[in-house]
């Protein structure tokens, strides 16, 4: 029976014109967000490339020069796109593309899209992710809250029952039927992705893009489920069909516009952060006066010149095999990194704590879910920028450290002398390897938990509620 | 007119009488007051942040004061400390909070080389960046729409389906009367909060009493009528309530969300922006070679700029700090023309997307807020050509010391330029939207009547 209910829900869906119309515009605008999405990935991602090639090149090129002069001199880190982020992308947006790394300092990552732009860019980016999260499910509303009303309106629905089926069963072929419908719009798009991942650069990491593609198709059809049962449900509920399409459309809106902007800003409000100003003027304060304010730079530097006459058992400078300035150097830039990071963290934990509210809000609201799960398993959410700029910032300690041991090894003097240019092509560059799936799956249990809360909450309960609806 | 005052007087019983309407209207009244919050409380925060900065100034000047105890080089002084360009919102900031939350409103700026220092960006959590700004701007443009429509979508459907349509006309009332005194309601119910939302928006932020208050209204109110003749327009099609009010969203999403997310696609591949990736590296490499160069080529090189230091004495010492900056600088000038680019191509980006605002009266609207708020990118573009001259200040400052051998003082950190910025209101970038506005409404109003004359009101 529900096979049958299903299969006449699919054909009469089919059938119907303005859902023809409406699905038809929707793949068309899906098909062209991959399309848009993926020129602009590559575009970027060229660039990105392009650049950080040339800053490697420019690296390895450099003449005779002191190490602490290379330090200075620095290099850059891009961030590449994550493989599926002409899918969603996400954050990045809003996130820098690029770093600069040298001594002594932390630099902010700059030049984000949205600092290009205008406000045209808040008013969002059409791609496959804003299609299948705020779109999709408009149609679905469209497709789905005549589903009760209108039986009941025309009266076949008593015809149904009398035949001995329950209202159990009409909702279940009901929501396989418009599931099959909505099969049909998303499937084309996904393969179309699929194609596209698959024509692109070699399959290098191939298995972890497919899993996350699988994953990301899996994630958006346990949102239409959601979404197409409760509409089912609201419709069963409703006495008539234009009330169920105005509570549905009310959801909609609370759900997709309201709700997600609404608890992201109110977090933001209850958890201030510290501004770049701040933070570089904290931590500059403590690594010059210590962390605990009791240990000045320059007694470290005095205490550590004596550890050295100590430990080599000299008492000038100039019969040191390592060079003091180059030690020092390296002691200092250990002590500001270790600040640094710990002010990082904490800058890294108030985002965390604003961005919970509507972490958790996604229990409530399943676009929120979806949202953060997608922006996951695409590699454009939150965690994995932090996870580039950890990055980052862990080749620049290593970078640095490396270039003031080298001047701690030319011994005293070496402020007049320079390392040849063969030095700087033995050090590697920087090369960004994106977390694995199973790294980014971590971030996304409350998300991925919440959205098959809803699913299954809604199987059971939403469909009890059905059989209680009214029958005629 | 009395007939008028009844049909009003009913449509406002009905309108108190609808639990789900009134609901509605108190939750978009909330959104407001929040929005109005929400927005003075961000631009409250970095007026707070902005005024704590020249006390981490001070802060850095004693300490340099204690690393420095007597007369220091003052390229020392130069290299150390920290110079802020500060970018101060105006009070309608608050009401359109627009880029000022991505974009940096103030830079860190030492006497190195402007370029490596211009672009740096503030701490910003991407997650809010990415939801967007919930101020008043927002509450207009995205949801007063949505009241509009819920108040509007069976604004003669709901007779008709309940039968009580022929019963009307029955009455002395023409269906135009009847559809007017229905709108003048609604657009009664709409403009009253509107502008309720407006005076206490205006009043929280403290904005100054000028015309600028007058376009406010006038880009609010002409947004909201442009909507209400959407409604007319769609109601003229005498069409379904469910089918109104799909094709009311349908109007919505493609207005509010499609067409400028389309637009944004395309403004971005027609002016495609010479990246600024290429602009830093290309000044890392220019001020960084200035070390391997000899300094007589560098110093000959920044003398044609500045003639009147070319009598300093020769360099011997294997540093100096007056060579140091003048490659500093000179690295700035090889930037110089990616830099002009750069700017440029954002500045036209935005003036494309201007222009072609008129495809969604919500952009048009929305641009004309962050344009009357001075929060759109050209003020973000002033602020930086405003720190640029700043820098140029700074360097005016310390040539002198530099090239003739001053001694800098502890008496000399209080003769350092500082700087302020208030972004202006660009009137004339409002007005053009507003202009824009007029023009959409009217269309859509004439296209509307156009219809609603061409066929008798079907009563079934």
């Amino acid at each position: 029976m529900v096979r049958s209910i299903a299969h006449k829900e699919f054909l009469g869906t089919l059938r119907d014109r303005r859902f023809a119309a409406l699905s038809l515009l929707l793949l068309a605008l899906l098909l062209a967000a991959t399309l848009v999405g993926r020129r602009g990935y590559a575009t970027l991602q060229a660039e990105r490339t392009l650049a950080q090639r040339q800053v490697n090149e420019q690296f390895h090129h450099q003449p005779g020069r002191h190490p602490h002069r290379v330090a200075h001199y620095g290099t850059f880190a891009f961030r590449p796109r994550a493989a599926l982020s002409f899918l969603d992308g996400g954050l990045d947006a809003f996130t820098g593309a690029v770093v600069y790394l040298e001594a002594h300092q932390q630099n902010s990552v700059n030049f984000s899209p949205a600092q290009q732009a205008g406000s045209l860019i808040r008013f969002g980016e059409l791609s496959v992710a804003f299609v299948l999260q705020t779109l999709v499910p408009l149609l679905l509303i469209f497709l789905c809250f005549g589903a009760f009303t209108e039986e009941r309106e025309a009266g076949t629905l008593r015809l149904l029952l009398s035949q001995g089926t329950t209202l159990r069963q009409v909702a279940w072929g009901k929501i396989v039927g418009y599931g099959w419908a909505a099969a049909l719009v998303v499937v084309p798009a996904l393969g179309l992705a699929g194609g596209l991942l698959l024509s692109g650069e070699a399959a290098a990491g191939g298995t972890d893009r497919w899993s996350r593609l699988a994953l990301f198709g899996l994630g958006y059809a346990v949102y239409f489920f959601v979404v197409i049962v409760g509409a089912v449900v609201v419709s069963a509920r409703a006495s008539q069909s234009r009330a169920a399409l105005v509570t549905l459309l009310g959801c909609w809106m609370l759900g997709c516009l309201i709700l997600p902007k609404a608890t992201t800003n109110l977090g933001a409000g209850l958890f201030p952060a510290v501004t770049k100003a701040q933070l570089d003027a904290a931590v500059h304060e403590e690594a010059q006066h210590g962390i605990n304010g009791h240990d000045p730079q320059d007694q470290r530097a005095a205490a550590l010149k004596a550890a050295l006459f100590k430990q080599y058992g000299v008492t000038d400078e100039k019969d040191l095999p390592v060079s003091v300035a180059g030690v020092t150097m390296a002691e200092g830039e250990a002590y500001s990194s270790r600040v640094y990071q710990q002010h990082f963290a904490a800058l890294t934990r108030t985002y965390e704590r604003q961005n919970a509210l509507s972490t958790w809000a996604s229990l409530l609201n399943p676009y929120q879910a979806i949202r953060l799960l997608s922006m996951g398993l695409a590699g454009t959410d939150f965690a994995h920028y932090v996870h580039f700029q950890q990055a980052a910032e862990a080749y620049r300690y290593r970078l640095v450290q490396h270039l003031n041991g080298l001047q701690a090894r030319m011994g005293y003097g070496d402020k007049e002398r320079r390392l040849d240019a063969a030095t700087w092509r033995a050090i590697p560059v920087f090369g960004y390897q994106a977390p694995p799936l199973g790294w980014a799956l971590g971030y996304l249990a409350l998300p991925a938990l919440a959205l098959l809360a809803w699913a299954l909450g809604l199987s059971w309960l939403g469909l009890r509620l059905v059989d209680k609806s009214a029958t005629g | 007119m009395r007939l008028f005052r009844l049909l009003f007087y009913y449509e406002y019983l009905h309108f108190k009488a609808s639990r789900g309407l009134l609901l509605l209207t108190g939750l978009l009244l909330a959104a407001g007051l929040y929005g109005i919050y929400y927005g003075t409380a961000e631009v409250a925060r970095q007026r707070r942040h902005l005024a704590e900065l020249p006390a981490l100034g001070r802060h850095q000047v004693a300490e340099l004061q204690v690393k420095f105890p007597g007369p220091a080089e003052a390229g020392e002084i130069g290299y150390y400390h920290h110079n802020y360009a500060l970018h101060y919102p105006t009070a309608w900031a608050s009401l359109a909070l627009g880029q000022r939350d991505v974009n940096p409103y103030y830079l860190k700026l030492r006497l190195l080389g402007l370029q490596g220092q211009l672009y740096a960006s503030e701490n910003v959590n991407p997650v809010k960046a990415l939801s967007g700004n919930f101020d008043l701007a927002f509450v207009l443009v995205y949801l007063f729409p949505l009241l509009i429509i819920a108040l509007g979508f069976n604004l003669l459907s709901s007779e008709r389906e309940q039968g009580i349509l022929p019963l009307l006309l029955a009455q002395p009332v023409s269906a135009t009367q009847l559809v007017l005194a229905k709108l003048a309601f609604r657009l009664a119910v709409v403009l009253g909060l509107g502008a309720l939302l407006s005076a206490v928006g205006l009043a929280w932020a403290r904005v100054p009493f000028d015309g600028r208050v007058g376009l406010w209204l006038a880009l609010g109110g002409g947004y909201c009528l442009f909507w209400f003749g959407v409604v007319v327009l769609v109601a003229a099609g005498q069409r379904s309530s469910s089918f109104n009010a799909m094709a009311l969203l349908g109007a919505w999403l493609t207005l509010v969300v499609l067409v400028p997310s389309l637009l944004s696609v395309y403004v971005a591949a027609a002016r495609p922006v010479p990246q600024g990736l290429a602009l830093t590296i290309q000044q890392r490499e220019a001020i960084h070679g200035g070390w391997d160069q000899p300094k007589m080529e560098t110093m000959r090189r920044f003398f044609t700029h500045y003639p009147q230091y070319r009598d300093t004495a020769t360099i011997r010492e294997r540093f100096a700090w007056r060579w140091y900056y003048a490659f500093q600088y000179l690295g700035d000038q090889s930037a110089a023309p990616l830099a002009t680019a750069y700017a440029n191509g954002q500045a036209q980006r935005h003036a494309l997307a201007q222009r072609l605002a008129w495809l969604s009266p919500a952009l048009s609207t929305q641009l004309g807020f962050n344009a009357l708020a001075g929060t759109d990118l050209p003020a973000h573009l002033a602020f930086q050509q405003s720190a640029t001259r700043y820098h140029d200040a700074l360097r005016t400052f310390y040539y002198p010391f530099l090239f003739k051998k001053i001694p800098f003082t502890h008496a000399d950190y209080a003769r350092l330029p500082t700087h302020s910025f208030t972004s202006p209101s660009d009137t004339h970038a409002a007005w053009a939207g507003l202009g824009q506005l007029l023009l959409s409404t009217i269309a859509v109003y004439a296209l509307g009547l156009a219809l609603l004359r061409g066929r008798a009101v079907s009563i079934r």
